[in-house]
């Protein structure tokens, strides 16, 4: 056979090809007589299972049995494997290790690449969910900058074998340190104890989740750490603690809250939240009752909490300003009824210890949190580091040269020494190292973990080190002198071999090892009563574990840096969040540059004014500014953000007062890159509110939902066609051009749950990644161009916010309101609404969105010529354009146009970025218009394997003699997940066929929180909302009167709608069920 | 009856108080209209037709060169962004549509209502209205994001058997475009055909002057184009019968052209469900609007050039009178649909509606809702003085005022609803970028190089209509018939 040289470039299939002794039978037609055919259907989970045990079962013939081949080469197959179908995804179970509970994982891979990460299902304390972090970081295994091999000193590239020669010679060379961070590995605990006293061995993590272990240790005087179970607590009290934000094991969080939130299948009952915390977080953002206070004074607060429960020992009457004693006594009262209280990680440890013994008071020990066994790992830290004698460092992952606390003289500490460095990024802490090593990803290495629960997962590669990495197992594994490769070592530490290690692997996790709870006796107070001392006017500095960054660790990760922070949907940078009043009292306005100085350092940040944020409080995200990260945190060759690490110390690496002396404005100012501009819903029923109990509340009122907006009946009257009594359509609808589509049995629907949505962003980074939607560059979103097709649209709400009265002084001026300065806030996940009459496709010339059979609003790229005009007669904008090349052009030089480099014949490398990409899923080009397909192709991929599944059941049927068979070709509902819906802890998306009445997202849609949004324009959304239900206690004060009369986002409806006086009369009492004749609730 | 009957009194003169002043001044003879138009064609090229000519042309060529950057590198060189995906593309192609129509107006609805003064001005402005055209339809072709498929819209037989979607108004805006381009063109050249005969004329009757052989040439090649365009014109009784014929057709024709096209690019707007779009006044709002901007560019171009071409005699006071008056009238009717919008908005109790009208007035553009206003409703009304209609810097200033007023028109149209929909989410603010302003002014230099041929080239005047309203035409008038008074020959 001739190699195809069409394109001027030789392929072949295998070397016989090239050398032209090729057996051609092997490959030619894609199923030759007789060949293997699978006959099995391929729903993805049965098909997961298949592929996983079917290449385990096979057997092929190694030890190192898993997804990936146990040969050290990926080529071209000379001999198509068995149960290898080019072009079907294969599914393997792994996890993503993180600092204190590792993610079980199911990784799609394509062609032995790895594409997509979605939870494990079968995991018992997983949903099939994931994180926003997880769903990033396949982006970085493409990462065009991480490190592309080993090398020395002299930048000589070393091979693997070459650079742990080296490392064995730098070891034996001296005292040996290894720093690292925190790890739940099995594998790496026992290796350590192995290395024993060859090296001191010190963790470091600048987000220190190990405070919840210390504090719970410190507490019971046991090696325990908290389990948080919110979904058996019926009332929450956050202390500063982010849980379905920037905390630990959020996802899970995210999920357990969820479940306590639900109103689904009748019932009225729900959790209540509540918040104290400094600045606006995304817990705060979904608080019943929120209470803003300098991070030093949550102590204050948890002790007055503390002391109306009868605990000894504080005096509880230090209440910083503002917080009325009914607030607190109101909580106690909602606390007892089995609650739970949950501290952040950046608050000190006596808050952590006080509220160990709060909820011991309470009785949420053993329901609402659980305490696991946690054997102390006994490592030194950072600090310890400092103090040693050592002659070589070893930095196994982190990046302390960038976040060691400021205090840690780094430079110095290095200096002199010999530095073996193993890093994902060439970043600082490589930079003058005597040896490198490069890294490998997660989905590279062979490993273990452990789950929040403390089931161990196991970590199986997909695919060979792309640059000829090492893992962290390895090195370590290295230096104990341990000759075995790190599967065997796994192996060893989960004490499976065999059939036991291949169901171990297929299943990702050993559920066996669930860690049991332990009883936990009186809590020490010793360590409680360390109060942080709070001063009034003096200002205090806030550092935050940054929502898409992290520590730092994913800011060269486009999704991450493009993805808009969920509070203040600034993307591309952090910023020195400050509230309306101290930025007035210290003259500042959003975008001036300040400095902020702390014990003889300095860090300059703009200024961005926060709703919601605590007077006197600097909230300063880590992650940004970094030295070395790549073109990503270094976008075009410029630092993203500031380096809030300057001036954090070991002391204080929560909050630290600053003398307001140190801090004054610097020269400049700043653009930020923000989303969303405009705050304020201004009255329109976009998002639907109320209150759990009183009067206007939803256990009275449960269709109130239907009671506001242009679409409700009392304002619809005359827009009301009384023939058909919905509103007159504006366009055509197309079940009456073509009457037999409404017939039609499948019409796919969408449900979103306003009051289980947390607003996480994971739902839009699991899109980008499954949609191959391309990031932008900091520029191009200031432009207003972002290309994400699943948005969450967060709107701050305010008590005497009079809409429509500030708006036209331009989106500025609304930083300088004061109905900012305690705002109600609600989330929207906003995507491509599938409208029946859908306006975009009425004004598309060329036809390039168009109606389908299936009730799915799609976009036909090929077709598309780019007027644009279907976004702007789309009411909800979730079109995007693709102004430039973005995915074919690199992002700093997009206005080049062809003269900018072409990727393909980039030698950095831009190009790796496309092995990330969905081969399901075109990738578009300039010039065309795109936005959300429901995830068309795995609708598709579902249809194509029911329908064979189908076949072959009649034709088992038939076999079997049954002649009068009927098999059906429907898809099973739930057997179709969007990709958003798949990684929602929160279940708050159902995605299914609403001409099926008894489908999960018909059943969601009969209830009556169900809305449309923007219903009275007509186009007949199959994206509906159930509209949101807050849980106040109606005896608890507010930061103004009225604050638990409505919401305050109803409020301001009524505010606009009848002029603000209708407290009263708007409550429709006069419900009747022919009232709800104009609703259009046969949408379906 | 008797000598008690009175002699009858025939009035042998209009009064003074009733009569008009006449078309063409000084009671000037054909033959001298003539040569006077026929001058700007024959004479030798003015310096100030140079200047103007190569400072069009170089902005032509920015244009161009601008076009050029924005195919090759992406729509993203413009201001758009999300949610504001019309900008200054979509604005100037209303804006020049808009100014293509006093041309067919003034040709087509001027002449069915027997409005002699038309014949002055409407060669000018309907050459006007074609390379007005020509500017705007560059920009709906150039705006889409993959102009190799720009095509796509033409209702093409292909084997997909895909059809462009009739429903929307920019497929609408394809076909009343491009008919409206096409009838217009169309007229324009029947109307240029005895002119081009008198032409080919002319330069036969110079060929005998000639000596130098190289200026023969050049008269001969001269002699064959404006022959061939002429399509064998000899002004016979029988042409002259089939071209008046032909003239009325055309005219009945262009006639709901002039009111079609801007209703439907006005659709382009109306037919949307966003507010501040979804307008049903639209329609004659635009086509009023349309004929107000174009007469304010009649008025910006022929000003100058009646002063450059000495066109004075023929292109009156009272031309320049008469067009003002219609640019107070349609200015008029602008600014009552101005109101009434708002009133609309309010009456109509959508708070969409009502707000979007309530952020033209208010919100962040405000101050382009308050220049449109300024030049669109005050301006016209100084008209109302005879002695500003009849001050020509005035009004020339006054015409670029409205020029301005109508772009801002359809910016505060286009830009102020987009940037402030439903979803307070989406909303954002526009600007334009150094490329959007480049290529706008750029086909002004486009427009005026067309422009400055079409002077240079073909008679600027239609010399046999003008001929025709003339006293000297009028067999009844004491001027009529082989009268001549005041003509040279």
């Amino acid at each position: 056979m001739k190699p195809n040289t069409d394109n001027g470039v030789k392929h072949w299939r295998s070397m016989e090809a090239m050398q032209g002794r090729e057996v051609p039978s092997a490959w030619q037609g894609e199923f030759p007589e007789g060949a293997f055919e699978r006959d099995e259907g391929f729903a993805r989970r049965n098909f997961m299972k298949l592929m996983g045990a079917s290449f385990g079962l096979a057997g092929l013939g190694l030890l190192g049995v898993g997804c990936r081949r146990p040969e050290e080469l990926i080529m071209p197959f000379g001999q198509q494997p068995e149960n290898y179908i080019h072009g079907v995804p294969q599914y393997f179970a792994s996890a993503r290790p993180a600092r204190t509970g590792a993610i079980s994982i199911v990784v799609e891979s394509n062609e032995g690449r790895p594409t997509k990460i979605e939870g494990n299902p079968e995991h018992p304390d997983s949903n099939g969910s994931t994180d926003m972090h997880t769903q990033a970081s396949i982006l970085d295994l493409y990462d065009p900058d991480r490190a592309r091999g080993n090398h020395n000193k002299d930048k000589k590239t070393l091979t693997r074998d070459a650079a742990l020669e080296e490392l064995d010679k730098l070891i034996e060379s001296g005292r040996t340190a290894l720093l690292m961070g925190e790890s739940t590995s099995p594998s790496r605990a026992r290796i350590l104890k192995q290395i024993g006293n060859k090296a001191q061995v010190f963790t470091y993590e600048p987000i220190d989740d190990d405070i919840h272990r210390r504090s719970a240790t410190e507490a019971f005087g046991k090696d325990v750490r908290p389990y948080y179970r919110l979904d058996q607590a019926s009332t929450i009290l956050s202390l500063d603690c982010d849980f379905v934000g920037v905390e630990a094991d959020t996802h899970r969080h995210i999920r357990d809250y969820a479940k306590g939130r639900k109103l689904n299948k009748g019932s009225t009952d729900m959790s209540r939240l509540y918040v104290v915390e400094p600045r606006m977080s995304q817990t705060g953002a979904n608080a019943d009752h929120r209470l803003r206070v300098k991070a030093g004074a949550v102590h204050g607060i948890a002790s007055a909490i503390a002391v109306r429960l009868g605990i000894e020992g504080f005096d509880g009457k230090h209440l910083p300003k503002g917080v009325e004693a009914k607030w607190l006594d109101q909580c106690v009262v909602d606390l007892k009824k089995s609650g739970v209280v949950m501290t952040g990680q950046g608050q000190p440890l006596a808050v952590h210890v006080l509220a160990h013994a709060i909820n011991q008071k309470i009785g949420a020990i053993g329901s609402g949190v659980q305490f696991l066994p946690a054997p102390n790992p006994g490592h030194g830290t950072i600090e310890d580091l400092a103090k040693a004698s050592f002659d070589v460092l070893v930095i196994l992952g982190g990046n302390p040269a960038y976040n060691a606390p400021s205090d840690i003289d780094w430079k110095n500490l290095v200096g002199g020494k010999t530095v073996v460095r193993l890093g994902y990024y060439d970043d600082e802490s490589a930079v003058d190292a005597d040896l490198f090593l490069a890294q490998t990803h997660f989905l590279e290495e062979w490993g273990d973990a452990r789950t929040s629960d403390g089931t161990t997962v196991a970590v199986q590669p997909l695919i060979k080190p792309l640059f000829d990495g090492l893992s962290e197992l390895e090195v370590l594994a290295r230096i104990a002198d341990e000759a075995k490769s790190a599967n065997e070592i796994v192996q060893a530490t989960v004490g499976r071999s065999g059939d036991s290690w291949k169901h171990f692997l297929h299943d990702g996790f050993d559920a066996g090892t669930k860690a049991t709870p332990v009883k936990v006796g009186a809590v020490n107070l010793s360590a409680a009563k360390q109060a942080p001392e709070v001063k009034e006017g003096e200002l205090e500095v806030i550092f935050a574990r940054d929502s898409s960054v992290d520590d730092g660790s994913f800011a060269n990760n486009g999704w991450c840096q493009e993805l808009p922070d969920p509070i203040t949907k600034i993307t591309w940078d952090n910023a020195v969040l400050v509230s309306r009043v101290t930025a007035k009292k210290l003259g500042w306005s959003n975008g001036d540059v300040v400095k902020i100085g702390l014990d003889g350092r300095s860090v300059e940040g703009p200024v961005w004014i926060q709703p919601g944020q605590a007077d006197e409080t600097l909230a300063l995200a880590l992650g940004y500014g970094r030295d070395k990260g790549g073109r990503i945190a270094n976008f075009d060759g410029k630092q993203v953000g500031f380096n809030a690490y300057k001036i954090r110390t070991s002391e204080a690496p929560g909050f630290v007062s600053v003398d307001s002396g140190k801090v004054g404005k610097a020269k400049g100012s700043h653009n930020f890159a923000c989303t969303q501009d405009h705050w304020s819903m201004e009255g329109r029923a976009i998002v639907r509110e109320a209150n759990l109990e009183g009067d206007h509340g939803y256990q009275k009122h449960k269709d109130f939902a239907h009671h506001v907006g242009l679409d409700a009946p009392d304002h619809a009257k005359h827009t009301i066609d009384p023939k058909t009594g919905k509103p007159y359509p504006i366009y055509q609808h197309p079940y009456d051009a073509k009457p037999e589509l409404k017939n039609q049995k499948v019409q796919w629907g969408m449900s979103i749950d306003l009051n289980s949505c947390v607003g996480c962003n994971a739902c839009v980074i699991a899109c980008q990644s499954e949609n191959n939607i391309p990031i932008v560059g900091k520029d191009q979103v200031e432009r207003g161009r972002e290309m994400s097709w699943l948005r969450i649209d967060r709107y701050y709400t305010g008590f005497d916010h009079d809409p429509g009265a500030g708006d036209t002084d331009g989106d500025e001026a609304q930083a300088a309101e004061e109905w900012i300065d305690d705002p109600q806030v609600v989330n929207q996940p906003m995507l491509c609404q599938h409208c029946e009459a859908a306006p975009c496709e009425l004004v598309c010339p060329v036809n390039a969105t168009a109606h389908d059979d299936e009730g799915l609003n799609v976009m036909v790229y090929n077709r598309c010529i780019g007027t644009r005009y279907c976004s702007n007669n789309c009411a909800w904008k979730v079109r995007r354009f693709n102004y430039f090349d973005y995915n074919k052009r690199p992002l700093n030089a997009l206005y080049k146009g062809p003269l900018a480099s072409n990727e393909e014949n980039d030698p950095t490398g831009w190009d790796l970025v496309k092995m990330a990409k969905n081969p399901e899923v075109t990738v578009r080009m300039r010039g065309v218009m795109e936005k959300c397909t429901y995830c068309v192709q795995r609708i598709e991929e579902a249809k194509i394997a029911r329908k064979r599944e189908a076949s072959r059941e009649y034709k088992d049927a038939l076999a079997g003699g049954d002649e009068d068979i009927a098999v059906s070709t429907m898809v099973a509902d739930g057997k179709i997940k969007t990709a958003c819906q798949q990684v929602c802890s929160a279940e708050a998306i159902v995605f299914g066929n609403q001409a099926d009445p008894k489908s999960e997202v018909s059943i969601l849609k009969e209830q009556e929180r169900d809305y449309t949004v923007l219903g009275f324009l007509d186009a007949r959304p199959h994206t509906t909302y159930l509209a949101q239900v807050r849980n106040p206690n109606l005896e608890v004060p507010g930061p103004f009167e009225g604050y638990y009369h409505k919401p305050l986002s109803a409020q301001e409806y009524d505010a606009v709608a009848h002029g603000g006086d209708h407290h009263d009369e708007n409550g429709h009492d006069d419900h009747k069920e022919d009232s709800h004749k104009g609703e259009s609730k046969e949408n379906h | 009856m008797g000598s008690a009957a009175k002699k009858p009194v025939y009035l042998v003169e209009t009064p003074k108080e009733l009569e008009r002043e006449p078309l063409v001044a000084n009671k000037r003879a054909p033959g001298w209209i003539s040569d006077q138009i026929a001058a700007v064609i024959e004479g030798k090229t003015p310096r100030w037709w140079w200047i103007a000519f190569v400072i069009s042309f170089l902005t032509a060529g920015m244009c161009f060169s601008m076009i050029g950057y924005l195919i090759v590198t992406g729509v993203g060189v413009w201001g758009l962004n999300q949610p504001v995906m019309w900008g200054w593309a979509i604005v100037n192609f209303v804006w020049w549509i808009g100014i293509g129509h006093a041309g067919t107006l003034i040709s087509a609805i001027l002449f069915l209502l027997r409005q002699k003064w038309r014949t002055s001005i409407n060669r000018a402005a309907e050459a006007m209205t074609i390379f007005a055209v020509m500017c705007a339809g560059i920009f709906p072709a150039i705006h889409v994001g993959r102009i190799w498929f720009v095509w796509y819209p033409l209702p093409i037989p292909n084997a997909n058997d895909i059809w462009p979607q009739f429903r929307s108004p920019l497929l609408w805006d394809v076909f009343a475009v491009s008919t409206y381009f096409t009838v217009s063109l169309l007229f324009w050249y029947m109307g240029l055909i005895p002119d081009l005969g008198t032409m080919r004329d002319r330069l036969r009757l110079q060929a005998e002057k000639i000596k130098e052989p190289f200026a023969k040439l050049i008269n001969k090649v001269k002699q064959l184009l404006y022959g061939f365009f002429a399509l064998g014109w000899t002004g016979s009784n029988r042409h002259w019968s089939n071209y008046e014929k032909a003239y009325l057709l055309l005219a009945g024709l262009s006639t709901p052209l002039v009111l079609s096209v801007h209703s439907i690019v006005s659709f382009d707007f109306a037919v949307s469900q966003l507010p501040g779009w979804h307008t049903t006044i639209f329609p004659p709002y635009f086509v009023a609007g349309a004929v107000f901007s174009g007469f304010g560019m009649v008025l910006t171009i022929l000003i100058p050039m009646r002063k450059l071409c000495k066109m004075e005699e023929i292109i009156t006071v009272r031309h320049i009178e008469l067009m003002c008056k219609v640019t107070l009238a349609t200015g008029s009717i602008v600014g009552y649909a101005y109101g009434m919008e708002f009133f609309i908005a309010w009456y109509g109790g959508s708070p969409y509606e009502l707000y979007a009208f309530k952020n033209r007035a208010f919100g962040p553009y405000a101050w382009a809702y308050w220049i449109m206003v300024s030049c669109n409703v005050l301006t016209p009304q100084l008209f109302w003085f005879k002695k500003i209609r009849t001050n020509m810097v005035v009004v020339f200033i006054l015409s670029i005022f409205v020029n301005i007023g109508m772009w801002f028109e359809r910016f505060v149209i286009v830009v102020t609803s987009l940037h402030r929909d439903f979803m307070p989410s989406n909303w954002g603010y526009y600007s334009p970028t150094w490329v959007d302003i480049l290529t706008y002014v750029g086909t002004m230099g486009f427009f005026m190089t067309l422009f400055l041929l079409f002077i240079r080239f073909l008679p600027l005047v239609a010399i046999s209509e003008v001929k025709g309203v003339t006293p000297q035409a009028d067999p009844h008038d004491k001027l009529g018939g082989a009268k001549d008074e005041g003509g040279t020959h």
